[in-house]
């Protein structure tokens, strides 16, 4: 187990890294930062002095080698737009998407999970093909439009939940029915795979014949297999939440990372784009490798791959 | 079994301490809500660019001189009285009854405090041009200064309006200025004090009970929330649910439909943003330039249907210009060449000009794509083939200082000051110092930079004419239009715009 989660956390490493290395040369080329603090009324003698005070005229490898360097430091560098510590900004809003994020996930299992035992307990049946529609509908309909909808049906029309913001937990039901449904399709169907599949293994048949049935044929037995793609699927999907939350977090004013890198971006905040670029990739990665440990887990056969 | 009654427990714990109900701020506790779609990260004008700063800052800020809505003249705010000594020399009374924000009173030692660190901190403030035109100023009284001015200036008293007085010391020491001083909390002179601040998510003001009224007047409600809300359609749905009460850069359609529900009165003012395209006729971009002939550039303003885009793209009391200014502004002047659209008279001027058959051309632009798409359009009718690169504004802007744009499609909100200086001073500085003049026609520069450096109105006139003259005669740009500014209100408040479209929210008041 030690040698596997060594092998796994050495890639994460070098592809968190190789990201960096990326995100940190694409900014700065796309975007001159001296322009960008100096703004839009600067003329070409005020740009040069902030680019000479910023040390923005230093070649951009010894500038990421400096940034990269910083960071086992604990500093993350400023924010030109926010004027605070990119770290400090991270901490703040780092909660409010965490919260967002877990609970999109529950409204992923809360809806894909039976949905998609019911549609393999009774393939080609209607709750089949019910379960089926769900799956492409949730697939196909834009986030913005369904947050947009949610927000005329469910806090407008009836005003059941507020329209936007992220003061309480209340707050962040529609959010998360919207951010959670883009997942529910891939997780109702490997669900619905994985269960059917294992219903028609041997040990289940063996299973029936000494009188398991229902519920606990399927809880105890049936699902500990079928878990185990959906599993991994789940973490990449939770991965996806954090970084994928710009457009729920921006319909509903949630100010979490998504809308700060969404802000950071137009702003051209370098240095806070940057950090979020690597923290998501860090976030990917470690969800990724928690998958992989839950699946070593749950079928020991998987952990002397490596 | 127990698994699920703690699940349900867990839930119901979480929704009731979550969901305290839908209340609102409203009448009752005589609280208004704004909403901006950009997020406010400070509370300081003096270092902030967006509108949405003049608009915190007038509330929460108070200056020399105001603009009056109705004229557009500067009139004194915290100076009671001024007196021109000479064209180097202005002398100013100050108000006696004003107090900041914590109570403490205004005088003479925080406005030349105030200048006196904007002119020592001029490269990180907004107000660089300071510390170009001030020598020095010194306090002649309690409630009286001089300044002293190193040339003419005639762009005086909108700095002295644009620049907000700061409480003696609270930047810091001389040679040592902290411009992020008041950046989260501010110690400000307006109708409303700062009670707290979140930045990118919402400002909380109250009323300044002390406030001393002067041009603004005292605002006639207590309370203001001001949040950010990214998207227009979230806005809008506030508004409608009774969220918000105030929201503004609404179109025509949308801002109807609202108003057609009855939930919201909708206004689309006139506003003093003007749109233009600026061509290369400088050659700065290399050889070949089409641009450079003054034929194509006058085909290009022949070939543009202004009045059609102002009306059915932008809507309300937009209208289609012909001068490199706002008309309603001091010194733009509308005895300029004009030029009508059309498209035939466009295509014998390609013609003269060696392109018959048109020639390819990459505009850029950053903003309104759908204006920008039309202009496109109109062009690609008489032969000139346009690649429409719309990119973000720090893209155009890299583009432009590296010489790599023949034409692009800009705007200029003029910050809310009424006088052409304020665009001559950005779009027509000398080449060295700005790379945003592409004409290569250095008196343009000259009369259109030297309008600001008289007080002499006449004098500035005349350098004016001159200049806009040059402009539209040699079509260094093409004019387009001015903008509209849609605001939609909640039934329960009045709001009126004023004609320089700049909301100023301390006058809203309960229905």
């Amino acid at each position: 187990m030690f040698r596997f989660l060594a092998g796994r956390l050495m890639v994460a490493a070098a592809v968190a890294v190789t990201l960096s290395i990326v995100a940190f040369f694409l900014l700065n080329l796309a975007v001159d930062p001296a322009q960008t603090i100096a703004g839009e009324e600067a003329n070409a003698l005020e740009i040069e002095q902030i680019r000479e005070r910023y040390g923005f005229d230093r070649p951009i490898a010894v500038r990421y080698v400096e940034w990269f360097s910083n960071i086992f430091k604990g500093d993350f560098g400023e924010s030109y737009y926010w004027h605070k510590p990119v770290g400090e900004l991270v901490v703040e809003r780092l909660p409010v998407t965490a919260t967002l994020a877990l609970m999109s996930i529950c409204v992923t299992v809360l809806i894909a999970i039976p949905l998609g035992c019911a549609a393999a307990l009774k393939p080609n049946s209607w709750i089949d093909r019910l379960s089926l529609s769900v799956a492409v509908s949730a697939q196909a309909i834009p986030n913005f439009w369904l947050g947009l909808m949610m927000i005329i049906l469910l806090a407008v029309t009836f005003p059941i939940f507020p329209v936007s913001g992220d003061k309480s937990l209340y707050h962040f039901i529609l959010p998360s029915f919207v951010l959670g449904a883009s997942s529910v399709p891939p997780v109702m169907r490997l669900m619905r795979t994985g269960l059917l599949d294992v219903m028609n293994a041997d040990y289940i048949r063996t299973t029936r014949s000494k009188g398991f049935f229902g519920l606990r044929l399927l809880t105890a037995h049936a699902m500990r297999n079928a878990l185990l793609p959906v599993v991994s699927v789940l973490a990449v999907q939770l991965g996806h939440k954090f970084g994928g939350s710009v457009i729920t977090e921006s319909v509903f004013a949630i100010n979490g990372l998504g809308r700060l890198a969404l802000e950071s971006i137009l702003g051209a905040d370098i240095p806070t784009v940057q950090m979020l670029v690597f923290l998501f990739a860090l976030t990917f990665l470690a969800l990724n490798l928690l998958a992989d440990l839950l699946n070593a887990q749950l079928d020991p056969r998987l952990r002397g791959q490596s | 079994m127990i698994r699920t009654k703690l699940a349900t427990a867990l839930m119901t714990i979480m929704l009731a301490a979550g969901a305290p109900g839908i209340s609102h701020a409203d009448k009752s506790d005589d609280t208004v809500v704004i909403a901006f779609s950009r997020e406010l990260t400070k509370l300081d004008y003096n270092y902030g660019v967006k509108t949405e700063y003049i608009i915190l800052g007038d509330l929460v800020d108070d200056s020399l001189f105001y603009v009056d809505p109705k004229t557009l003249d500067y009139v004194p705010s915290l100076a009671s009285g001024y007196k021109i000594v000479d064209d180097l020399t202005v002398d100013i009374d100050l108000r006696e009854d004003v107090t900041f924000h914590d109570g403490s009173p205004f005088s003479a030692d925080d406005v030349v405090y105030t200048f006196d660190f904007i002119a020592g901190d001029g490269e990180n403030s907004r107000h660089a041009k300071v510390s170009d035109w001030m020598k020095s100023i010194e306090k002649t009284g309690d409630h009286s200064v001089r300044i002293n001015l190193n040339y003419p200036y005639a762009n005086l008293f909108n700095d002295l309006y644009r620049v907000r007085v700061r409480q003696n010391g609270v930047m810091g020491e001389p040679g040592d200025y902290d411009p992020n001083a008041q950046i989260t909390e501010l110690n400000g002179l307006g109708p409303y004090k700062v009670v707290s601040f979140d930045p990118g998510v919402e400002v909380v003001l109250e009323r300044h009970e002390d406030y001393f009224g002067g041009p603004k007047g005292r605002p006639p409600i207590k309370n203001m929330v001001i949040r950010s809300i990214p998207d227009l359609g979230t806005q809008q749905a506030e508004l409608m649910s009774g969220g918000i009460h105030w929201m503004y850069n609404v179109s025509e359609d949308v801002g109807e439909a609202m108003a057609r529900s009855g939930r919201a009165d909708y206004q689309l003012g006139p506003s003093l943003r003007v749109g233009f395209l600026v061509l290369d006729a400088g050659g700065y971009t290399g050889e070949g330039n089409p641009l450079t002939k003054v034929e194509v550039r006058r085909a290009m303003n022949h070939a543009i249907n202004r009045e059609s885009i102002a009306k059915n793209l932008v809507g309300g009391p937009a209208q289609a210009i012909d001068t490199a200014c706002n008309p309603v502004v001091f010194g733009c002047i509308q005895d300029v060449a004009k030029y009508e659209y059309d498209p035939e008279k466009a295509k014998e001027l390609l013609t003269e000009a060696g392109y018959p058959e048109g020639f390819d051309l990459e505009l850029w632009s950053y903003r309104d794509r759908d204006i920008a798409q039309a202009i496109a359009s109109d062009l690609g009718k008489v032969g000139i083939n346009v690649d429409l690169k719309h990119v973000k504004l720090d893209a155009l802007n890299k583009a432009r200082k590296d010489r790599k744009i023949r034409a692009y499609f800009g705007t200029w909100g003029s910050t809310a000051s009424p006088d052409v200086s304020t665009i001559a001073n950005i779009h027509w500085r000398d080449p060295e110092s700005g790379d945003r003049n592409l004409s290569g026609d250095p008196e343009v520069t000259e009369w259109m930079l030297g309008g600001e450096q008289t007080l002499d109105r006449e004098k500035r006139l005349e350098l004016y004419t001159k200049g806009l003259q040059r402009i539209a005669d040699q079509a260094y740009w093409v004019p387009l239009h001015t903008y509209s500014e849609g605001v939609l209100s909640s039934s329960e408040i009045n709001f009126k715009t004023d004609p320089d479209g700049y909301p100023r929210l301390w006058t809203i008041e309960w229905k």
